[in-house]
């Protein structure tokens, strides 16, 4: 049956296929139009300062949608393991637009790339995990290591 | 100390993910809400319907029999956060259906706010959503393709009632965008307004404020006419216009955080 939900996806979809952000992509399930898997690369973005050690890796994520969307936002998590000041052990995502600052104008390619940013520029003030958010802050290289660790582990998974 | 530690120990806890708590919690009341009133209900007679809402409460009922006499039903909308937006478009769109004199005008200017809305910075691909399930509505009214009835349907659909909410806080977001030399004199702290809107205006489920509606009936051209009832000491249900000296075409009711239609006798 066509809702509006489903009918939004789909548009999302083809504008996914047809217009992609760089580095990053997604799809739905084969059989669900509410379930998606995304990849998230992690790159450098030239505007900022710094490198991220988030660099060259690829990770997964699944989006569920319900037949609120795009009224309220779909839920995102990320299936490969993080270690991200903003994500919490469950891979759940702490993000205002995904939260209380979500608009209907966000369609899942603004979603995937604006959790591409957060990886390259987390924000330690609103930790979902505390240790990654007070490494960040207080040992860069420490941190660094263990982002590392994890950008290894995507491409085993 | 001991609880010292345990509220440490509280905090660790915190680190399950309280936000998902949260979210949970509020969509458990939402949908308490949802089950017990319709997104817009039926034309109740208004003296009736007050009268009993406010049977032990003075103040209430004194200002209900004002109201009455000035108005002949009220028609109540779900105070979900969308109640102003849901409230104004149904009474505009029920006006459109037998007063086609205002249709023309209403026409011209919500078929060209979609271009106005991209130049604006507004992303085309998911504004053309909104404004082509919009336009789809006020063109059937337009033709004579619509009942009352079929009205009241679709403005209980909640995909399509919420795609026009969404539609009218792209064009308030627009309007207080544009004019913002303006309307920044209304908003508090250091927001930017386009922050503002962001954060109170696009998201669904917000709800408005004045400067909401002000904006809103300036970029529409539709005269809003909000009538408060609230614990002052008057008698009478203060009327405020929206924009100020405007014909109102629609009439609402506020009670604190909420509006509600109202009409005319």
């Amino acid at each position: 049956m066509s809702t509006p939900a489903r009918r939004r996806l789909m548009r999302d979809f083809k504008r996914l296929q047809e217009d992609p952000p760089t580095g990053v992509s997604g799809a739905p399930t084969d059989n669900n139009i509410m379930i998606w898997n995304a990849v998230i690369f992690g790159y450098v973005i030239l505007d900022l300062p710094h490198d991220t050690p988030f660099e060259d890796g690829t990770f997964k994520l699944t989006i569920e949608f319900t037949e609120e969307y795009p009224n309220k936002p779909p839920t995102v998590r990320f299936v490969s393991k993080m270690f991200h000041p903003n994500v919490y052990a469950d891979g759940s995502i702490c993000l205002d637009i995904l939260q209380n600052r979500w608009s209907p104008t966000y369609d899942v390619s603004a979603i995937l790339t604006s959790i591409q940013s957060l990886l390259s520029d987390p924000n330690p003030n609103s930790p979902a995990n505390s240790m990654a958010a007070q490494l960040y802050k207080e040992n860069r290289r420490e941190y660094e290591k263990r982002v590392k660790a994890c950008v290894e582990q995507s491409f085993v998974d | 100390m001991g609880d010292a530690t345990g509220e440490a120990e509280a905090k660790v806890d915190a680190q399950v993910n309280q936000d998902v708590l949260i979210m949970e919690q509020q969509r458990q009341i939402e949908e308490e809400i949802s089950e017990a009133i319709p997104l817009v209900g039926a034309k109740e007679d208004l003296l009736g319907t007050l009268e009993k809402e406010y049977i032990s409460d003075p103040i209430y009922s004194m200002k209900a029999k004002d109201l009455s006499s000035k108005y002949s039903s009220i028609r109540r909308t779900r105070p979900d956060g969308n109640c102003f937006f849901r409230a104004f478009a149904y009474a505009y769109f029920e006006r459109l259906l037998t007063c086609k004199d205002d249709y023309k005008g209403f026409y011209d200017i919500v078929s060209k706010s979609k271009d106005d809305l991209i130049e604006l910075g507004f992303p085309q691909f998911t504004l053309e959503d909104f404004y082509e399930t919009f336009m789809e509505v006020v063109e059937r009214i337009g033709s004579g393709d619509m009942t009352q009835d079929e009205l009241h349907e679709l403005f209980n659909n909640q995909g399509q009632s919420n795609y026009i909410v969404v539609y009218l806080r792209l064009i308030t977001s627009g309007k207080l965008q544009r004019d913002a030399d303006f309307y920044l004199n209304f908003i508090d702290g250091n927001r930017t307004m386009t922050a503002f809107c962001h954060q109170e205006v696009e998201p669904m489920f917000k709800e408005s404020d004045h400067i909401h509606i002000i904006a809103l009936s300036a970029a529409l051209n539709v005269g809003v006419r909000v009538r408060y009832m609230d614990r002052g000491d008057s008698a009478q249900v203060i009327a405020h216009d929206f924009p100020e000296g405007s014909a109102p075409a629609v009439h609402l009711l506020y009670r604190p955080g909420h509006y509600d239609i109202l009409y005319e006798q």
